[in-house]
């Protein structure tokens, strides 16, 4: 192939913990992929996974949730249902066929700049593997 | 066995209660291997009730979503209690409703009956065609009786049972306020084979079944309508504003479309295999539903509709909860 | 028009000469029955009583195109069907023909609609008689039989060993000319004409509809609606497997840069089909909604259009999963005392 297939990422990050962190990291001049586009939340646990589902509909390769590491949550319980709901979303994603490594989780606190770099390195790695989204990927098919 | 004669009389005395405005139960259909739900207001109505291998369907799916009726200038709304029969697993949708508080415990009076399986209407119309006679079924620890039309045709329990039933774990109802019968021994247990025979297959075989059973689907919402767990009054696939899901009828929104309810179903489907029941264009739809209750036992250690003191799966969390995939 | 006959084992032969046409025939989905397109003339089996979703969807699809357009133009690109692309349903039942003869009425009223009536007009419909009637049919009460010919080109009989083929239009003609049938004799033609008489009797389930499109309006407040909305779940499976519900909704879908107007199929039995934007809904609760839906084909569209808009087909009284009955329905409308609809 001419040109490597470059996945688009779709990342939720806790404004308190990882959006912090991805700041740093770019404060601090870390260098991480630039697939990752970012949207940020109050909490992981704001996240409703038919964003996810969302998000892979309309061209996303993959999808990363991050947030504040259990027991540190800034609403002190958001990441644990977090934790909950995406363990099952991704479980049923695999049942239905699709690699689940597409859906991703972390935990980067404000002062981790460089693993949410790392982070951001493994999910696009995982989705590059994972290839194009394309199973419920919306396509004008039957325009 | 249920005895009818005396399930009827439980069913006069409920309805007499000053504190009781209707109950639901089943009658016979007006044809075939189904039994009608039955929705009776008044004593002398109570004839009508039956119960046997035919009552199929879920009366617990009517309690949450009975609409609110306009109520006339100066008249007060009916806040009497429902009554409703049910067997084991839709007394499960009672509990797992009682738990996500859709009413309160004394809104509702629940006469419980032990049950050894129902018939499945499509195992039967195989061995025997359809038919416009209006079916009767017995069925007791090894075989089923059907009268069809006068004509008696006897099976085993495993050629036309429903497939819930062939793995019940739960034959007695968990909450009753009166029991219509003797309790029964459970006959079987799961072991969710089902769902690790499933797991075997390679991604690219998974997404080649649900590619062709997605498009199948004419949205015909039946699945989530029948639901007993689906009461939302305002359900997300009907949202406009937002729309999450489109209502064209091609494979990415199939596909959002059943993931997503099988999402919202993690930890609240009561397997009472309705959904599968009543699609028209045979989707298996209980194939996602069985791994989500399949992982939510395993990893959160935590079943739907047993225990009316539980809180909802999602609502809550252990400290300690897996998260081996978590960078 | 014509008789004609072919031999039971040359059915594939007959639809692989078909090769001007798009043809439909039913097809096993697993052990779900549908119109399909043929693909392999070799595994269409005419042994079948009727498909669970009628064959309205090739007439008008569960969801299509109306046009497309892009950001920045005021251009629309229609996605209007070409008549003279040349399509054909095959197996069809002569109840499902008639349905299309009933909406056609709605598709050409106020509006010609193209995308349904090109359909229609390049469609050849060649129906099979039904031998054995199902057990919820009740065709004749409603103007139909298991052996009419209302809306079909060709009408084909089961004799068992041969299928006669009546062809009843210009089209029928066409399509027993490419399909090289071979003539009839009076024998087979009295054999098909002798199962048609057979097949009527054994209609099981009958009602007498006259007098029901006038008496339903004056029964809008009795509470025998009750009785059946009471068990209603509102699920919708009467309208989207009923061959003359065709009611649609239409929406937007947009891709970046690129959108379609689209409509697919929608169902007065859920809350939203009449959901005002001010949150009010004349038809709030689930009894007004089944009383709308048997009132609209039993009365109001009779009203218009002088024809009852159900074809006895079954499929709602099959698949409703608590046994609404609409012959039960109509069976207590008809006794139901209009004066005791006022006493709500």
């Amino acid at each position: 192939m001419s040109e490597e297939f470059e996945p688009n990422i779709v990342a939720f990050l806790c404004n308190w913990c990882s959006y912090a962190g991805a700041d740093l990291a770019g404060t601090s001049r870390m260098r991480y992929l630039p697939n990752v586009k970012i949207i940020r939340v109050m909490c992981s646990g704001r996240v409703n996974p038919l964003f996810l589902l969302n998000a892979l509909q309309q061209g996303a390769d993959g999808v990363l949730i991050s947030g504040c590491h259990p027991g540190d949550c800034h609403y002190l319980e958001g990441n644990f249902y977090a934790r909950r709901r995406f363990m099952l979303m991704r479980k049923l994603l695999e049942h239905v066929g699709v690699d689940p490594g597409r859906v991703n989780m972390s935990w980067v606190s404000a002062s981790e700049g460089a693993k949410f770099a790392d982070v951001v390195e493994e999910t696009v790695a995982k989705a590059k593997e994972a290839g194009p989204m394309d199973q419920f990927r919306r396509r004008q098919i039957n325009w | 066995m249920v005895d009818e004669k005396k399930l009827q009389e439980k069913a006069r005395e409920t309805l007499i209660r000053d504190d009781v405005r209707r109950l639901i139960g089943w009658k016979r259909g007006t044809y075939g291997f189904e039994a009608a739900p039955a929705v009776v207001t008044d004593a002398s109505q109570a004839e009508q009730l039956i119960f046997d291998a035919t009552c199929v369907a879920n009366p617990a799916s009517f309690i949450a979503i009975e609409e609110k009726k306009p109520v006339p200038r100066g008249a007060e709304p009916d806040t009497r209690k429902v009554a409703v029969m049910v067997k084991g697993c839709d007394s499960r949708a009672v509990v797992q409703q009682l738990v996500e508080k859709a009413y309160a415990r004394e809104d509702v009076v629940v006469l419980g009956i032990p049950c050894l399986g129902v018939v499945d209407r499509r195992k039967a119309e195989k061995l025997f065609g359809q038919t416009g006679a209006q079916v009767s079924a017995k069925v007791d620890k090894e075989k089923v009786a059907l009268d069809i039309g006068g004509d008696v045709k006897t099976v085993d329990r495993s050629n036309i049972l429903m497939d819930k039933c062939l793995r019940c774990r739960y034959p007695n109802p968990l909450v009753s306020d009166f029991l219509l019968g003797e309790e029964v021994e459970k006959w079987a247990d799961d072991d969710f084979a089902d769902v690790d025979e499933f797991e075997k297959m390679s991604p690219e075989d998974k997404w080649k079944h649900w590619d062709e059973q997605f498009s199948k689907c004419i949205r015909c919402y039946s699945c989530r309508n029948v639901c007993p767990m689906c009461y939302c009054v305002e359900c997300v696939v009907s949202k406009l504003r937002p729309q999450w899901t489109r209502r064209s009828t091609d494979i990415s929104e199939n596909t959002v479309y059943h993931v997503q309810r099988a999402w919202h179903l993690a930890g609240r489907c009561i397997e009472c295999m309705e959904c599968q029941r009543v699609c028209p264009v045979d989707i298996p739809i209980m194939t996602l539903n069985r791994k989500m209750t399949r992982d939510v036992k395993e990893m959160f250690e935590y079943e739907p509709g047993v225990d009316v003191e539980a809180e909802p799966m999602l609502a809550c969390y252990n400290p300690q909860d897996p998260e081996e995939y978590i960078m | 028009m014509g008789d004609y006959k072919f031999a039971r084992d040359k059915l594939a032969d007959v639809l692989t000469s078909l090769k001007e046409y798009q043809v439909f025939a039913p097809a096993a989905v697993g052990d779900v029955l549908r119109f399909k397109e043929v693909t392999d003339p070799a595994n269409v089996s005419l042994d079948y009583d009727n498909t669970t979703v009628p064959p309205k969807e090739l007439m008008f699809p569960q969801t299509e195109t109306l046009f497309k357009y892009r950001l920045g133009s005021t251009e629309v690109e229609p996605s209007v069907p070409d008549a003279s692309k040349k399509r054909m349903v095959f197996g069809i039942r002569p109840c499902d023909a008639h349905a299309y003869s009933i909406v056609d009425n709605l598709y050409g009223w106020d509006f010609a609609d193209p995308y349904y009536q090109k359909r229609r007009e390049g469609t050849t419909l060649v129906g099979l008689a039904c031998a054995e009637p199902c057990a919820n049919c009740f065709c004749p009460s409603v103007g139909g039989g298991p052996a009419s010919e209302k809306g079909l080109d060709a009408l084909m009989f089961d004799l068992g060993d041969a299928y006669y083929v009546n062809s009843l239009t210009d089209k029928g003609e066409e399509f027993a000319k490419a399909a090289g049938l071979e003539a009839a004799g009076d024998a087979d033609a009295k054999a098909a004409a002798k199962q048609g008489e057979d097949a009527l009797k054994k209609v099981a389930r009958s009602i007498d509809t006259a007098g029901i499109p006038e008496k339903l309006p004056s029964l809008y407040d009795h509470p025998f609606w009750e009785q059946f909305s009471d068990r209603c779940l509102g699920c919708g499976i009467c309208t989207f497997l009923c061959p003359t519900c065709h009611c649609f909704d239409i929406q937007d879908e947009a891709e970046a840069f690129d959108a379609r107007r689209a409509r697919m199929w929608d169902t007065c039995m859920f809350s939203e089909y009449s959901l005002h934007t001010s949150g009010h809904n004349p038809r709030p609760t689930r009894k007004e909604r089944t009383r709308n839906r048997i009132s609209h084909k039993y009365s109001y569209f009779p009203e218009k259009f002088d024809v009852i808009a159900c074809v006895g087909c079954g499929r709602c009284i099959n698949h409703c999963p608590v046994n609404i009955d609409i012959l039960d329905i109509l069976d207590k409308s008809k006794q139901a005392e209009a004066k005791e609809a006022k006493t709500a």
